[in-house]
């Protein structure tokens, strides 16, 4: 018969979410790091295998995002075998995309970001919580949330074949056309979604902008860094998830560099530090100058905030007004405060919406021609899209048999691990002082994480199915004084 | 009585697929009234599955190190941490997304029952369990059946 026991809560895989504080002889905070467990092999995984499998294998890679994975898979295949999808096919993977990015900002806004910008920054504890969350929206609004994000998935399940790992992109286009009946329930998805993406940043504007306490913390200067911004932009320069170039913007918002996604190892460089397999990227032409912000380091940052800062608005026009909106109020851009990702959070929804409509409501969808069949020798291939949480790289490389012999991957949020432990610093040395430490020190960096929301080596689905985030206190000889932990 | 067996792992983490293994074996029995869902799926998203059913039973892995691997553990909802004040996207698990189902009034299955899989490795990209596990689980196919077909469950 089955044991039973009752979880250690924190049993889990080593490492996760934990996080290293340094302090100095006078009990100072002298550096802080954020370490992930390394996930090993994923390289030698693929190679071997026919580079058609790399869109089924790497959705596996995340239980959170694993359609990014499949698009950006799909388009590296594109350049890998040469081959240009005809457009119902590139709008139809948009399509797909849109959906995708729109349910996963839902989700992080109400449940991640809820916590502390509907319940409230001050609220206690015990009602920082997603169950607090409903109780401030009210149980009606909770299942809108359900609802639309269900169906949101309902059309990446449709087209993508399956809604955990989609399965439709082959290089060259998409297995699987629209149907006119499908269309338009999609259509009819996206005008509520339009709707639903209002209604959230109505809310926002309710419980956030009208409470002179919640802005404060948002433009104050925790967590506030003056980096790099990266995000795909098309040719206008406006936003896009699915393709363009990659634009890069200086602190003070001026266009630093724009690249096609073939040329990105010229731009990107990788540094590594002893305490961790986690490759830090910077900005080759910067340089590395550390774990600090400004002009002269190359740190560069990804997602919401950052795609804003990186383009010059948004290309459909309820986004726009918000995202004009959004610079007034803060300032003007580009705008570096870290919890102000919350606020692109909803403008992106509401771009996302927007364009999934757009693109459902597109005669073009329904042609059935979605794929030109590959005829070239494959060699090499790079597919960047935008993910929920950033800029995410593919970089296959075959022999002239389709059989991959390397890849490289740039996930999301690796982008943006620099600046996660430089918000960790910034908001540990306000809180722990001459070896005393704040109760506080939790809170402000689970804050920090949540604007970000990491996600990194995330692969593993194991019991208790969630990740305990966990703060070692190290004095000068590296002996912890203290854990604290949210289990 | 109306079963969902949930079957919850990465397919391409070593043991980490040891509950999706145990699930399509089971679904290969093609039982009465019961369906068999294998996921990668995380928190919230897993609502959408279990909403009208009245049992649900999950097969999962876990890591305690302190049992053999294969070795079977039978957990109540309760015995799962809460995570409703999550730091990020995977910080939200299958007890918290219950929780919010019920407190939005849908139809939450009145029974669930967790079976946990002792692993060994699941940070290992690989598509097969490792030797120990594997060699587990026809006996573990067989035990949950068993339940499953007494259709009482053992409190």
């Amino acid at each position: 018969m089955a044991k039973r026991i009752t979880i250690d809560p924190i049993t889990r895989l080593e490492g996760h979410g934990k996080i290293e504080i340094f302090l100095n002889d006078k009990g100072n905070v002298e550096k802080a790091f954020f370490q992930v467990p390394e996930l090993r092999g994923f390289e030698k995984f693929s190679e071997g295998r026919m580079a058609e499998e790399m869109p089924r294998i790497t959705p596996k890679i995340c239980g959170v995002c694993p359609t990014a994975h499949h698009m950006a898979s799909g388009k590296a295949l594109d350049d890998l075998f040469h081959v240009t999808p005809p457009s119902s096919a590139k709008k139809i993977r948009e399509l797909i995309n849109s959906a995708f990015m729109a349910e996963d900002h839902t989700l992080h806004f109400f449940f991640l970001g809820g916590p502390d910008f509907i319940v409230g920054p001050q609220a206690p504890a015990g009602e920082r919580n997603i169950l607090g969350v409903i109780q401030k929206v009210g149980l009606d609004a909770g299942k809108k949330v359900i609802n639309i994000r269900k169906r949101l998935r309902n059309i990446i399940t449709k087209q993508g074949g399956r809604v955990i790992h989609p399965v439709c992109n082959l290089p060259g286009g998409v297995s699987k056309g629209v149907t006119k009946e499908d269309r338009e329930e999609y259509i009819q998805t996206g005008k509520d979604a339009v709707e639903f993406a209002r209604f959230a940043l109505k809310a926002f504007e309710d419980i956030v902008l009208k409470n002179k306490e919640y802005v404060d913390v948002i433009v104050g200067d925790i967590y506030k860094h003056k980096t790099y911004y990266m995000g795909l932009v098309d040719e206008d320069n406006k936003v896009n998830f699915y393709d363009g170039d990659i634009r890069v913007v200086d602190p003070e918002g001026k266009e630093f560099a724009k690249f096609k996604s073939r040329e990105y190892l010229n731009h990107i460089e990788e540094h590594v530090e002893p305490w961790s397999y986690i490759k830090f990227p910077y900005l080759k032409d910067v340089g590395w100058k550390g774990f600090v912000d400004g002009k002269d380091s190359g740190v560069y940052r990804v997602a919401p905030l950052a795609r804003l800062n990186a383009s010059d608005g948004m290309a459909t026009p309820l986004a726009q007004v918000e995202y004009e909106k959004m610079y007034d109020i803060l300032g003007g851009k580009p705008v570096h405060n870290t919890l102000a990702y919350h606020w692109a959070r909803l403008v992106e929804l509401l771009y996302a919406t927007e364009r999934l409509l757009e693109l459902a409501q597109d005669e073009e969808i329904l042609d059935p021609d979605v794929r030109n069949i590959p005829t070239a020798v494959p060699d090499e291939g790079i597919g960047v899209v935008e993910a929920p949480r950033g800029t995410l790289y593919h970089h296959y490389k075959t022999d002239d048999n389709g059989v991959i012999t390397g890849v490289n991957l740039i996930v999301a949020t690796v982008n943006n691990a620099a600046s996660i432990c430089m918000s960790i610093e910034k908001a540990a040395k306000g809180l722990i002082k001459e070896g005393k430490v704040s109760e506080e020190l939790l809170n402000m960096v689970e804050m920090a994480f949540r604007a970000y929301d990491p996600c990194l080596a995330c692969a593993t689905h194991s019991l208790p199915g969630h990740m305990p985030l966990e703060i070692n206190i190290r004095d000068h000889e590296t002996n912890i004084i203290e854990t604290v932990r949210r289990l | 009585m109306k079963t969902l067996i949930l079957g919850i792992g990465n397919p391409i983490l070593t043991d980490d697929a040891a509950g999706i293994c145990v699930a399509n074996e089971i679904k290969k029995l093609f039982l009465p009234n019961v369906e068999v869902i294998e996921t990668s799926l995380s928190g919230i998203s897993l609502l959408d599955y279990v909403v009208g059913y009245e049992r649900l039973i999950i097969i999962d892995s876990i890591k305690t190190e302190k049992e053999a691997p294969g070795t079977l553990y039978k957990l109540k909802l309760e015995d799962i941490g809460n995570s409703a004040t999550p730091s990020y996207s995977h910080g939200i698990n299958i007890r918290t997304a219950i929780e919010l189902g019920r407190k939005l009034g849908y139809k939450i299955p009145k029974i669930i029952e967790i079976y946990a899989i002792e692993i060994k490795d699941n940070t290992t990209f690989a598509e097969e369990c490792t030797p120990a596990v594997k060699s587990k689980i026809p006996g573990i196919v067989d035990e949950i059946t068993k339940i499953i077909k007494s259709d009482s469950p053992p409190s």
